[in-house]
């Protein structure tokens, strides 16, 4: 939905889920409804496990730039930007979009670590890292994304 | 143990998060991507409270997992991308980014003093 075509005048709503909207209505049989289900969640152990895995490594210290956090939600944003993009031209797997978009790379990153760290920042007197912080995830969010679609367009 | 914690707890998130958001997209008409806002704000509140309470426990661990999993960022890009960014930002993308990244840092600010 969100890669329509730039002529096109209608809002964007929502990719991810628009599309599990329109794969329901083409669902016949019931037991579809247990798999889409169990796809998010077998994607979830994934990314959420993969970003656990990744904070042990690299933990996010108070107070400081939280490094990790942003790195993870970068390379999550170009990863689903490139992968939704994919998508547009190749055939995937039935429950592709819930596995890899929805459930794993959904959990792998995080937007409530990213709002709480916020908040310490601004509570504990670390403005400038807060504003810093802010900055870098929301406009290398959207070049992520972007730089992922563009890839996902053009790699074969 | 925490990562397999976190592995459990966060796609028990996904999957509320994949119900939740689904339900309020489809409540809602789905003209602007409020399903994801409505999950990102929660898990931001209750990440908030979470951590706030903050004990150390398996249980507290599953509980923050948990908000990773129900939250996302991905997603919160590529439909902001989705409302028009390319050549310039629409106003709706801007709101997006900018109404949701507020509340989110006000609402776990709030759910820390709430408990703390």
């Amino acid at each position: 939905m969100w890669l329509m075509a730039p002529t096109e005048t209608s809002r964007g709503g929502s990719p991810v889920f628009e599309q599990t909207r329109r794969q329901h209505q083409s669902s016949r049989f019931s037991t579809r409804s247990v798999q889409a289900p169990a796809a998010v969640l077998a994607g979830g152990v994934v990314g959420s496990a993969l970003r656990a895995a990744i904070g042990e490594i690299f933990p996010v210290t108070d107070g400081r730039f939280p490094t990790t956090t942003l790195l993870v939600n970068l390379s999550g944003a170009l990863l689903l930007g490139f992968y939704l993009a994919r998508r547009q031209r190749a055939i995937t797997a039935r429950w592709s979009l819930q596995f890899w978009a929805i459930g794993g790379l959904g959990s792998f990153t995080t937007f409530s670590a990213f709002s709480f760290e916020v908040s310490r920042l601004v509570a504990t007197g670390e403005g400038p890292i807060a504003i810093g912080y802010v900055l870098a995830s929301l406009v290398g969010g959207l070049a992520a994304a972007l730089l992922g679609q563009r890839l996902g367009r053009v790699v074969r | 143990m925490t990562i397999l914690v976190a592995a459990i707890a966060g796609s028990i998130g996904a999957l509320a998060r994949y119900i939740l958001a689904g339900a309020v997209h489809r409540g809602t008409g789905a003209s602007l991507p409020v399903g994801t806002a409505a999950v990102n704000l929660t898990g931001s509140f209750l990440l908030g409270m979470i951590l706030g309470a903050g004990d150390g426990t398996v249980w507290w661990t599953a509980a923050a997992g948990f908000t990773g999993g129900l939250t996302t960022f991905s997603t919160w890009m590529a439909e902001t991308i989705g409302l028009g960014v390319v050549p310039r930002p629409s106003m709706y993308a801007v709101v997006n980014l900018a109404v949701l990244a507020s509340l989110g840092v006000a609402l776990a600010a709030f759910g820390y003093q709430l408990v703390g």
